[in-house]
């Protein structure tokens, strides 16, 4: 294989040449019909692979739903009439005691905070303030990078304590699972009147899901106005903790 | 493409290219049963019937997915020529018996061919492609599924715990090997044609 021709194709794509590099490569593809047409070969397998991985929840979800649709449209039967034979009490037996394990099999199952944990992405560069541990910040916090990000945080914070900056700390500061440190900083912005009193809420109530307080997370739950913009979460959390 | 060539019926794509339940239940009562008649009437049953309609749906999704799918002509015609083509292509691999055809005449458009050739090419390439990929080493594998999932080489680098050049590397050459692959297959059905 050639592998300086794809490293090359690799660099003319993302534009990583200098102009000159690129004016010489661009004359062979010109003069070499045969070089051209691998590099649309190239460009046509990144298509594939976008294709491929980029949209794959995508593509199963419409392929249950299809089947879904598909499935009706054909009536499909799944169940089908029959007499009553002595194993049948048997099997519906056994089908009440399955529908009873389940029963308390769902009712252990508590909420968990990996299904709630949607964190925001944080925009603080855009606002002007082009300073590099913010930009950094920013960076790694949204990258899920949040054991680097609370050393950055902490930093900011000694010259401006901002309750934007104090809120995505808080939540870095659950993500890592500092617990205690966390819920403080927290409650300062809940004592508080920002625009992230109720988002703060909403992370404590997940902080103390993390650590299956369930009682403490309800708690804290209740305390969130319907004001707040995920209020269903929320009220979803409510009725999976009950 | 000019935009005023485009059917009403564009409708049905971007309904089943935004899984839209309402325009899929749609397409199933409105132009399932001509299919179904079709292949009960040629050898098959119901449920390879099912089976047909749901491979074809899925081969629309992706094309529309890749935008490239722009109707041009009824939806109904060009459906159940893709539908019909695809039975055939089945009976044909199966080729047991000596299967008898009836086929009801249906006039085609021009257009109708044309897009029906476009998808039945998509359906190719991508085919071809899958066999290719699933050619290349795990390690191949693991680094292009990564890249095109995740936001940004740098991710890749530390997801694979190597450095930002390596992860560069390794993909301009994955991706290379899977169109010195493509291209030599390209080449040969060239010369099959010719």
């Amino acid at each position: 294989m050639n592998e300086e021709r794809y490293i090359l194709f690799d660099q003319y794509l993302q534009g990583e040449l200098t102009v000159d590099e690129k004016d010489t490569f661009e004359k062979q593809l010109a003069e070499n019909p045969e070089l051209a047409e691998e590099l649309e070969t190239f460009k046509e397998m990144h298509l594939q692979l976008e294709n491929k991985f980029g949209k794959e929840s995508e593509r199963q979800a419409f392929e249950q739903n299809l089947t879904r649709i598909s499935d009706k449209y054909f009536k499909k039967k799944k169940t089908k009439v029959v007499s009553i034979q002595p194993w049948y009490y048997a099997t519906a037996a056994a089908s009440i005691i399955i529908i009873f394990g389940l029963f308390f099999f769902r009712y252990d199952q508590n909420p968990s905070f990996k299904d709630y944990n949607n964190p925001e992405s944080a925009y603080f560069t855009e606002r002007g303030v082009a300073e590099e541990t913010l930009k950094k910040a920013e960076d790694d916090f949204n990258g899920k990078r949040y054991a680097k990000a609370i050393p950055l945080f902490e930093t900011i914070l000694k010259e401006n304590h901002s309750p934007e900056i104090q809120y995505f700390y808080g939540i870095s500061l659950v993500e890592e699972s500092h617990y205690k440190k966390a819920e403080a900083v927290l409650n300062e912005l809940i004592s508080g009147n920002s625009i992230f009193k109720e988002k703060a809420k909403w992370y404590l109530a997940l902080s103390k899901l993390k650590q299956r307080d369930y009682k403490a997370c309800k708690e804290v739950l209740l305390t969130i106005s319907e004001d707040f913009e995920n209020y269903e979460d929320v009220e979803q959390l409510l009725e999976e903790l009950n | 493409m000019d935009q005023s060539k485009i059917h009403p019926d564009q409708k049905y794509i971007d309904g089943l290219a935004a899984n839209d339940s309402g325009v899929i239940e749609m397409i199933y009562k409105k132009f399932a049963p001509k299919v179904c008649m079709f292949i009960t009437n040629n050898s098959g049953d119901k449920d390879q019937a099912q089976d047909v309609i749901q491979e074809v749906l899925i081969l629309l999704f992706n094309q529309a997915k890749a935008n490239k799918l722009q109707l041009t002509c009824p939806f109904d015609a060009y459906f159940f020529l893709l539908c019909k083509r695809r039975w055939l292509n089945e009976l044909k691999k199966s080729d047991n018996k000596g299967v008898t055809i009836f086929e009801n005449v249906l006039s085609t458009s021009e257009s109708a061919r044309e897009l029906i050739e476009q998808s039945e090419e998509f359906d190719e390439r991508q085919k071809l492609f899958d066999t290719m990929f699933e050619k290349l080493g795990e390690k191949c594998q693991e680094v292009l599924k990564l890249s095109f999932t995740l936001k940004s080489m740098e991710e890749v680098a530390a997801k694979l715990d190597v450095t930002y050049g390596y992860v560069r590397k390794k993909k301009s050459l994955c991706v290379g090997q899977l169109t010195q692959w493509i291209q030599e297959a390209k080449n040969f059905n060239s010369l099959k044609k010719h």
